[in-house]
């Protein structure tokens, strides 16, 4: 069926600085716990600076020549060598524990975040996942994440240290002389204009890599996951030559950014000299004035050039935090995506013990589409009973799969209500909702582990023994022992030393572990051959027993022995009955049985679909 | 061996480059080097009280000028490495991406694609930062040692004096090679840990709907949380030795202070040293002290992306394992036959063989039904057969050559295959279906989606063969993705077509208009059906039936019915539905 992902607005909206203000106050909201440890990081770094300025003291007091030249100057100078030792020592000390304290509350932060993101993506609606790219979420878990940590480990604490050391050394000038001080304030608009002139430019370059950098990165995942394909017919070439078109774009982005950081970094840097040389010009012309002391002169000079270290240091920090407010806008849209599919209201919420589930289901009058304006069922009524086995056919596209997306809860219905056992499933708790209902999808998914695991979806609790019962009864016990270390066996990227079949054999077991009440095949048997979907067949008829089962194929073999058969066509339930009954209605069921025993004797017969 | 040598053909190929970007900035260290000395004469000047308002002019002019060509030759040689950084980055991924294609299947089969991607994201990214900041900092540093070092050699302070306090500095060496390796290997181990926490939440992002239909979110969450936590541990236990090193290299600095406090202050009470070199000897040994720091900082960037580097190194070094021939088919040849004999073969690490002893032959034209299991070994005979994997030396011959020898070109234009997983691009399905050749003429992909049975559900969609495939675009169904994969298959026109299983999500109306039209067009071309129904491999001129990776039985349709064997039992199955029906 052509589900064409909803359109929002929001994919491509831009943040405003409400929401920036927001996501900031979120991410702060990360630090607090680690309030203390901050603390600590900045009194350890205050301590390692000021054991680092004490020395000039120590020397200061060597030099002095009552120490040098008086009677005990040998040992006062080796114990000023060794109290000059001991400060060093100890500045080691501090910077070793604040480099260590730093990075432990930045890497947790980033531990929190990443499990934060992983959560609220797992709990997205299906939806979702349709508009979100693969790549572009795995970025936002490693890449944007990381950057979020260079923010607290590197500029968080430059703009703490550099702005203490930027705000003594302006409380030092103007302590020395106030007109002088008031002149070298004339920096601060000049400083704030590059700033500005620049802000706009260097994040507009920063987005555009960014951007560029995530496609890339989507092309490679999505091509890395065709390879094989790519190799058969034999398109490394001209794969490789598209990726080169995107590898080049993001160069020449990224050089542009460059250029544009560059010269950024350099402004403040030229801007920090001349500054020197107009004190040197200003405070010159005062001292032949006789405005002012040589000596404040001499000391106004180191000061400002100490007055544009902090700031040189802070600048550098520009791109990271450029970085910064991108990463976390795209983190931001994320985590203010809340799910289309929504966890009901306390006050609505009803719960139904998974064990006490009876299994009736009910579509009511269900209206549903996945692009608005292209509705796809129409009003759909479906009552199911009790332990029925329902199969439903219809040609591709007709809708059958958007009853199994609805009755999972994966997308909910426009209109209309779907029901278990007369509680409308918008007010299960979801984790509710997907222990009652089960789904063997058409492609089966297996994670990166062993084969019991994979059954038991690594669910500690339920056994082994469990695990190999299943296998048995779907028949998938002869193929598992095949394998190298048989229910040991690792699997790895999604399984691909199997084939479809096996791995739907595999799937296929996870049922049968998991029991749920209601049971949903979507096209789960396409994979297989008569044989093993006889087996296949064969277990269900053992789990079916006592839950509902909705099956939906197009192989007619799997549904012909159903409670129930349910024609689906362009949205409406155009047949329903047993197969016999079908068959004497004579319409399209019936057709569908025809062609399926003749296709290989009259090829050329055209139906109405 | 091409990966041994990625940063240093790199830096060959960009010598000049690198050159003219550390004599910018030597020029420009040594330029700012005059900016204390003109600060020093100025305040001269003025205490000696001998200077006049031009002069005043002049220092502030000279202080201009310096400040602008130190801005100038610092900013060219910062641009220039971050440029070259970037081209090396351009270049590794293009190596990667390169190297990603000659990859076998078996490959793929072991390592997981978030992996994959982690070396183009995030080890290339290391590397870059640290050559282009590595190298103006490590610029930076040498020249204000080297700088340093001249200065004193220079002044009359003792020769002595100066070793003795320059003493404590030959640790640093030994410090470099003791602590070097252990933080490359702690970097290794990061960098390996955040390349499974990418390949876990790709995984988990994938399986999203698995984990979901089954409440399993708790567990997902549980496992992905353990791969960041083990990120966690592993930068932690790396950032106590980086953080001990850097804290340890300035401390030999310190030491060399001290001895020059102690050893120094004592020439100087004994009349052998001036106070005003004394003074001078702390405050060269004091500017030594920001370099050391800058070296701690560089070296633990060097061998933290020196673990990226060998990363990307190990990658590229891996050989291909399918290794082509130079043999090729004529081009030209429509009628190509295919010739298996004693074929046994067994995945990599797999227990049992997956092929046994498998004999048969295709005649030049002729179509191959293949039917068996699940499990049986048909998938992997298509495999073979387009050198996914490899198979033994002279056991499969295509057109009477040995596949071994064949050129992977020339084996894999002579074949269109159709695969079980119709893997689409995200791109139109234009792009999709023209996959052999983008270049296909508009009515080519018509005719090849006509063949598929797809051709009407396109013209329903807006944009119609330019319509846009994938995560941001239109999701086909099952059915209609095996049918543009078909269709993918059919446009290439090769002379042998490979039909793994192609039509298992086709309703029975479709797959029988689907199979007529195969019967029309493939008329005199080799074509090789897998199917497990056997609809599709009826009107085969030979069929085989393999069972457990042997060959258990041949013969056309009726000459297997009257075995009375698998395919028949297969057959009795199959038909049954149709009894029922009746």
């Amino acid at each position: 069926m052509p589900a064409e992902p909803k359109q929002r607005e929001d994919n491509k909206h831009t943040v405003s600085p409400e929401e920036r203000r927001q996501a900031f106050k979120a991410l702060f909201s990360y630090a607090k716990p680690h309030r203390k440890s901050f603390l600590g990081v900045f009194i350890c770094a205050f301590l390692a600076i000021s054991a680092d300025l004490l020395q000039p003291f120590l020397i200061k007091y060597a030099i002095d020549e009552k120490v040098l030249f008086g009677a005990y100057g040998p040992k006062i100078l080796i114990g000023l060598a060794a109290g000059y030792l001991l400060l060093e020592a100890l500045s080691g000390v501090f910077s070793y524990v604040q480099a260590n304290l730093l990075q432990r509350v930045g890497q947790s932060i980033v531990a929190l975040l990443r499990k934060d993101l992983f959560k609220h993506i797992t709990g997205q609606s299906m939806s979702f996942f349709d508009r979100n790219s693969m790549g572009g979420l795995v970025t936002n878990e490693s890449s944007d994440t990381e950057t979020i940590n260079q923010f607290f480990t590197q500029v968080l604490f430059s703009l703490v240290r550099d702005g203490l050391s930027l705000i003594l050394v302006i409380v030092f000038m103007f302590a020395l002389d106030v007109r002088l001080a008031l002149y070298c304030l004339i920096l601060f608009p000049i400083i704030t204009g590059i700033a500005v002139a620049f802000r706009k430019h260097l994040r507009s370059c920063y987005q555009q890599a960014r951007s560029l950098l995530s496609r890339l990165i989507a092309f490679t995942a999505e091509n890395l996951s065709g390879m094989s394909l790519i190799q058969s017919f034999h398109q490394e070439q001209e794969q490789e030559d598209r990726f080169t078109n995107r590898n080049t774009s993001y160069l020449k982005a990224n050089l542009r950014e460059v250029r544009a950081s560059v010269l950024f970094n350099r402004s403040f840097d030229v801007l920090g000299n001349l500054a020197v040389a107009f004190v040197v010009w200003l405070g010159g012309f005062a001292v032949l004035d006789q405005q002012i002391e040589f000596g404040v002169l001499y000391a106004f000079i180191s000061y400002i050039r100490q007055f544009f270290q902090p700031i040189n240091q802070i600048t550098q920090q520009w791109n990271t935090l450029q970085s910064t407010t991108v990463s976390m806008d795209r983190l931001w849209r994320i985590f203010s995506t809340q799910p289309e599919v929504k966890e009901p209201a306390p006050e609505e919420t009803k719960t139904l013990a998974p064990a006490a589930v009876r299994g009736r289901v009910d579509f009511n009058q269900v209206r549903f589409s996945y692009v608005d304006g292209q509705e796809v069922l129409h009003g759909l009524n479906l009552h199911i009973q009790v332990g029925e086995f329902i199969g439903i056919v219809g040609t591709t596209g007709a809708g059958k799969s958007s009853l199994v997306n609805l009755l999972a809860r994966f997308y909910d219905v426009d209109r209309g209500s779907v029901e278990i056992d007369g509680t409308d499933i918008r007010r299960l708790p979801q984790q509710d909702l997907h222990r009652i209902v089960g789904l063997v999808q058409q492609e089966p998914y297996l994670f990166s582990g062993t084969i019991v695991d994979n059954v038991r979806l690594f669910q500690e609790h339920i056994t082994r023994e469990e695990v190999i019962k299943a296998c048995r009864q779907v028949g998938a016990h002869p193929m598992i022992k095949r394998l190298g270390r048989g229910y040991d066996t690792k699997l790895s990227n999604r399984g691909s030393g199997l084939s479809a079949g096996e791995r739907q054999l595999i799937s296929f077991a996870r049922i049968l572990v998991f029991r749920p009440k209601i049971l949903i095949l979507d096209e789960a048997t396409a994979n297989l051959d008569s044989q093993t979907e006889q087996l296949i067949q064969h277990a269900l008829s053992v789990v079916a027993a006592g839950r509902t089962t909705l099956v939906i194929a197009h192989r007619l073999s799997t549904v012909q022995h159903a409670d129930r058969i349910i024609v689906i066509d362009s949205g409406r339930i155009v047949e329903a009955g047993s197969h016999e009954e079908l068959l004497q209605q004579d319409g399209y069921y019936a057709e569908l049985t025809r062609h399926s025993r003749l296709q290989h004797n009259a090829p050329n017969v055209r139906v109405q679909g | 061996m091409r990966g041994k040598t990625l940063l240093l053909n790199h830096m060959k190929a960009h010598l000049l480059f690198y050159l003219a970007a550390v004599l910018s900035l030597i020029a420009a260290n040594v330029t700012y080097a005059y900016f204390p000395k003109v600060l020093g004469d100025f305040t001269d000047h003025l205490q000696s009280g001998a200077l006049t308002k031009s002069d005043v002019g002049y220092y502030a002019m000279l202080l201009v000028g310096i400040a602008i060509v130190y801005g100038l030759c610092f900013g060219i040689g910062q641009y220039i490495n971050h440029r070259l950084g970037r081209i090396f980055e351009f270049r590794a991924r293009q190596e990667l991406f390169h190297h990603f294609t000659q990859l076998s299947e078996s490959y793929y089969s072991r390592n997981g694609i978030g992996k994959l991607l982690s070396y183009v994201m995030n080890d290339v990214t290391g590397v870059r930062e640290s050559i282009a900041n590595g190298l103006n900092q490590m610029t930076n540093a040498s020249v204000l040692i080297i700088s340093v070092v001249v200065m004193m050699a220079a002044s009359d302070i003792p020769v002595l004096l100066i070793l003795v306090c320059v003493l404590p500095l030959l640790a640093i060496p030994f410090m470099v090679i003791g602590f070097g390796p252990k933080i490359r290997d702690r970097s290794r181990r990061v960098q390996e840990a955040l390349a499974s926490m990418t390949e876990s939440a790709e995984e988990q992002f994938e399986g999203v709907k698995v984990t979901k239909s089954f409440a399993a979110e708790n567990i997902a969450r549980d496992r992905f949380g353990a791969s960041v936590d083990h990120i966690l541990q592993r930068q932690l236990s790396l950032v106590k030795i980086t953080s001990m090193f850097q804290a340890l290299l300035p401390f030999t600095g310190a030491v060399s202070m001290a001895v020059a406090i102690a050893y120094g202050g004592l020439l100087v009470t004994r009349g052998q040293l001036s106070l005003g070199l004394f003074v001078a000897l702390t405050l060269y040994l004091r500017m030594i002290m920001n370099p050391l720091r800058l070296i701690g900082n560089v070296i633990n960037t060097m061998q933290r992306s020196r673990a990226s580097l060998d990363r990307l190194n190990r990658l590229l070094a891996v050989e291909p394992e399918i290794k082509e021939g130079d043999d090729t088919l004529p081009p030209s040849e429509q009628h190509l036959g295919i010739d298996i004999h004693h074929l046994t073969f067994a995945y990599p690490d797999a227990g049992e063989a997956s092929l046994d002893d498998i004999s048969f032959s295709v005649k030049p034209g002729e179509t191959l039904g293949i039917v068996g299991r699940t499990g049986s070994g048909k998938t992997t005979l298509v495999k073979l057969l387009l050198r996914l994997y490899d198979a033994p030396r002279g056991t499969i011959y295509i057109g009477g050559r040995d596949i071994r020898d064949l050129s992977l070109s020339s084996l894999r234009t002579q074949i269109a295959y159709v695969p079980q997983d119709g893997f689409l691009f995200s791109t139109t399905i234009r792009d999709n279906i023209a996959f052999f050749n983008r270049d296909a003429e508009l009515h080519e992909v018509e005719e090849a989606s006509r063949l598929a049975e797809l051709h009407e559900s396109i013209t329903g969609f807006s944009d119609q063969f330019d319509t846009k495939l994938g995560e941001r675009g239109l999701t086909l169904s099952g059915g209609q993705r095996q049918r543009t994969s078909l269709a993918r298959g059919l446009i290439k026109s090769a002379p042998i077509l490979l039909l793994d299983d192609s039509v298992s999500a086709v309703d029975a109306v479709t797959e029988t208009k689907i199979l007529a039209n195969l019967r029309q067009s493939r008329q005199g071309k080799t074509t090789i059906i897998i199917a497990h129904r056997i609809s599709a491999v009826k009107h085969a001129d030979h069929i085989i039936v393999l069972e457990d990776g042997k060959l258990s039985e041949q013969g056309t349709h009726e000459e297997l019915l009257h075995l009375q064997g698998l395919y028949a039992s297969l057959h009795e199955i199959q038909e049954g539905e149709g009894t029922h029906a009746g």
